[in-house]
């Protein structure tokens, strides 16, 4: 399956992009397709306890189930306001 | 998407934020208070002088967010209307960054609701904050936001 992912703030700068397209294995989680991600960005690795995920713009646990076509934002800490 | 209370005005923009014409939108003539937040950005971050930050959002997600602060503020305070605008992009010293303003019969309600909406907007929303200096820029540090457990299986994420 194919799901979007998004990357943002400090993540996107360490990822090198804001968007990409990531073919996953049926029934993976939200943790498999960080691992996908980051296995060739050992920078965006060591960010891993700093960061969380969102599935379809609502934060998810890293035992997520993923869907076709899911949309996951990795957000480092919030720093609005 | 929670959908928004009539009335209420949940954005994410990158114009100028028009504080007065908002905190006038907000009012009706039940209302005997409208309590306002103006958060602009500062000419200094832990002892460096700053020269100038840039916001970036998840936008789709932030004005969810955003909604649901509303909603919640509906149920839990004794309020009338609610504004919450966030300003994205590169903002100048003494600009406004984000600008919430609540109206009220009352003013105890409009106050803790006011404080409510600001500090939950820091903890949840996701927006980002980078600082710029004479000397570089930094990601400004952030909270993480709290993430429920999805499935009932999951361990907790910590003890």
């Amino acid at each position: 399956m194919t799901v979007k992912v998004l990357y943002f703030g400090r993540l996107k700068e360490l990822s090198g992009s804001s968007e990409e397209s990531v073919e996953l294995r049926d029934g993976s989680v939200i943790e498999d397709l960080f691992s996908t991600c980051s296995a060739a960005r050992p920078e965006l690795r060591k960010f891993r306890a700093s960061l969380v995920a969102a599935r379809n713009r609502e934060l998810a646990a890293w035992d997520t189930p993923l869907r076709p076509g899911d949309e996951v934002g990795f957000l480092p800490p919030v720093s609005g306001g | 998407m929670t959908a928004p209370h009539p009335h209420d005005r949940i954005e994410i923009t990158r114009c100028p934020i028009p504080n007065a014409e908002i905190a006038r939108q907000v009012r009706a003539d039940g209302d005997g208070a409208v309590a306002a937040f103006d958060g602009c950005v500062r000419n200094h971050s832990h002892g460096r002088a700053t020269l100038y930050l840039e916001y970036e959002a998840y936008e789709s997600m932030a004005v969810a967010k955003m909604l649901e602060i509303a909603a919640h503020l509906h149920t839990t305070y004794a309020i009338n209307r609610v504004a919450m605008v966030h300003r994205l992009g590169r903002l100048e010293i003494g600009e406004t960054s984000v600008f919430i303003a609540v109206s009220a019969p009352h003013r105890a309600a409009a106050f803790d609701a006011c404080r409510y909406a600001i500090d939950t907007l820091k903890k949840t929303v996701p927006i980002w904050k980078k600082e710029f200096f004479a000397d570089g820029a930094v990601w400004a540090d952030g909270e993480l936001p709290p993430v429920p457990a999805q499935t009932p299986t999951a361990k907790p994420a910590s003890k």
